[in-house]
């Protein structure tokens, strides 16, 4: 068995509607390419990537699900060990944007407390095909204090960013949890969203 | 050789009388279809319980579950308004809710959507899907307006259709919309992709189902069996209406997995996911401690190998050939098991060697292996409980 290659494990989950563009996201994270005919995730799938942060190697464990009512049962169990959870809607699909509230319900009910979450907003390459502006992607993120970004698994935008903004919250809260004299909470961070990196201009609407 | 011939002799014999020993002929189609090419879309209709073993009743019960399709499209997938339907009472832009034209549009935003996005992604390998069928829907392709069902879920169609939900008023609605450029792969009038007749069946389906209406996964599995009949030369001119009866069969024999309501009954998944997890503890109880150990639970990989009866864990050809054994077994669903088993065992020294996230990785993307030593793994293990 290999040893230990790496200084902490992050497990991460990737949630939303059916369509939305989650395992394109997480197969552009991972292998860096991107291809339009992925079968339909049934059930869950699974992903393995080590990045570095702060000078720490952090293994990501990333688990990409099926976004059907009737996989929730299945899923949902996934939530309570998840350090980290996506939210994926689709900036050309409206409804995808509306059932953000019932994901983010659903973590309520089936995550831990302190779990950091993040807004995508994908296929922000389509700009011809939006339906969802982005302000009212930020206006979301900002009313439930949550971090935002609009992506794009195709062309490759904001993909990684990501990925590393969501690992270095949890960085941060795990390094709070460690030393109490660390005032760099992800608190602080949701205080000043504005002007917070995580509010990243991508795709000019 | 010589010993091929004599099994397809004895296969030929067995299909050739006027009543079909089924029992003998599920007990031959076990070890596999001769001539698979030639004969598998007759046999998979026989163990479907599509085609009664006497072959007089043939011709006229064919005709009567052709019609009975055909009526269902005429029904359920040709829209109001090429209907005969009096415009003045019920016309899009009338505001009874009860109208024809909101059924329409309900059943776009509920299930249509995700159909329509599922078949476009039908078993990407193969060009199968995305080729012409040489037996369209005439009623469809040859109408005077564009009455494809993807049509109705093209996007401008649908944001028109959220306007009237959000009761806007109705007066937005324009079914006369360009095609929109994602369209592109749709035939030309006349023609008709295999994914488009895919379609239409899970639509007819989720409409006559429509408690359990369209669930992921189901794409998988009538694909499997369109693919078989359209394939066929003698079988390709009724592809769709047999396909979709013999989708409803066993539909009424795997409903459950696709139920969440029934997840944790016997034939529920999660009832099938257990008998496989027992049964590993009773075929090879180290594999299956070692699973446990490492906080791998089944759902991780055989929620999918079980509710898509593994068409999505081997190449095509294999999974006809696996097919053929599960459904010529007379419990069907308990040879999955097996087969599901003896998958995990022929890699059970990676998995005691490998760490968690390897044998995650290992179970959701199965190694390629020979579909005959599966097969005779399972056997065994069949075989070794019967007695
Ligand atoms: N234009 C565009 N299309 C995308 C993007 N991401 C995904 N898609 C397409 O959206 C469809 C669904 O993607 P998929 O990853 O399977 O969605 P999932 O159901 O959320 O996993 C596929 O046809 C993809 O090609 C993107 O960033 N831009
Ligand atoms: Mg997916």
């Amino acid at each position: 068995m290999s040893k230990k290659t790496y200084d902490l494990l992050f497990k991460l989950l990737l949630i939303g509607d059916s369509g939305v563009g989650k395992t394109c996201i997480l197969f552009r994270f991972s292998d860096d390419a991107f291809t339009s005919t992925f079968i339909s995730t049934i059930g869950i799938d699974f992903k393995i990537k080590t990045v570095e942060l702060r000078g720490k190697k952090i293994k990501l464990q990333i688990w990409d699900t099926a976004g059907q009512e009737r996989f929730h049962t299945i899923t949902t169990s996934y939530y309570r060990g998840a350090m980290g959870i996506m939210l994926v809607y689709d900036i050309t699909n409206e409804k995808s944007f509306e059932n953000i509230i019932k994901w983010l319900r659903n973590i309520d009910e089936h995550a831990n407390e302190d779990v950091e979450r993040m807004i995508l907003g994908n296929k922000c390459d389509m700009t011809d095909k939006r339906v969802v502006s982005k302000e009212r992607g930020e206006n979301i993120a900002r009313e439930y204090g949550i971090r935002f970004m609009e992506t794009s698994a195709k062309a490759n935008i904001n993909i990684e960013k990501a990925f590393s903004e969501l690992a270095e919250a949890i960085l941060d809260q795990t390094a709070g949890k460690e030393n109490n004299d660390n005032q760099e909470r992800v608190v602080v961070d949701r205080k000043n969203q504005e002007k917070s990196p995580a509010y990243s201009r991508c795709c000019t609407s | 050789m010589s010993a091929y011939k004599s099994r397809l002799k004895e296969f030929e014999n067995l299909i050739i009388e006027d009543e079909i020993d089924i029992k003998k002929l599920r007990k031959f189609i076990h070890s596999g279809i001769p001539e698979c090419a030639k004969y598998r879309a007759l046999c998979w209709k026989l163990l479907f319980n599509y085609l009664d073993p006497k072959k007089k009743n043939w011709e006229s019960h064919l005709e009567r579950q052709r019609n009975n399709y055909n009526n269902l499209i005429k029904d359920l997938v040709i829209p109001p308004s090429c209907k005969n339907v009096d415009l003045s009472i019920d016309h899009p832009l009338s505001d009874n809710v009860d109208s024809t034209w909101s059924t329409y549009f309900r059943d776009n935003e509920t299930f249509l959507l995700q159909i329509d996005r599922d078949v476009r992604r039908l078993l990407p390998d193969i060009s199968f899907f995305q080729m012409p069928t040489a037996y369209p829907c005439k009623l469809v392709v040859d109408s005077e307006t564009d009455i494809r069902l993807h049509r109705r879920v093209a996007p401008s169609v649908l944001s028109s259709a959220n306007v009237e939900r959000k009761g806007l008023g109705m007066k937005k609605i324009n079914l006369i919309v360009k095609r929109a450029p994602e369209n592109y792969e749709a035939m030309q009038k006349g023609q008709e992709a295999n994914w488009e007749v895919v379609e239409r069946m899970l639509f007819i389906y989720a409409k006559l189902n429509l408690g359990q209406g369209y669930v992921q996964g189901m794409n998988e599995i009538i694909g499997v069996i369109y693919y078989v009949f359209a394939s066929n030369e003698d079988h390709a001119e009724f592809a769709e209406a047999d396909c979709f009866w013999c989708f409803t069969n066993i539909m009424s024999e795997i409903r459950d997995f696709f139920i969440k309501t029934l997840d944790e009954t016997d034939m529920g998944i999660r009832g099938m996911m257990n008998r496989l997890v027992r049964m590993l503890e009773l075929k090879d109880v180290h594999v299956a401690n070692r699973l446990k150990e490492q906080g791998i639970l089944p759902q991780y990989y055989a929620f999918r190998w079980i509710s898509l009866i593994l068409s999505q864990e081997f190449d095509l050809p294999d999974v006809l050939r696996l097919w053929d054994s599960i459904l010529a077994d007379e419990n069907r669903f308990d040879y999955l098991i097996y087969v599901c088993c003896a998958m995990i065992i022929l890699i059970r020294d990676q998995i005691l060697e490998n760490d968690f996230e390897h044998n995650v990785k290992l179970l959701q993307n199965f190694p390629p292996m020979d579909i005959n030593y599966v097969l005779n793994r399972a056997d065994q293990l069949a075989e070794s409980s019967s007695t």
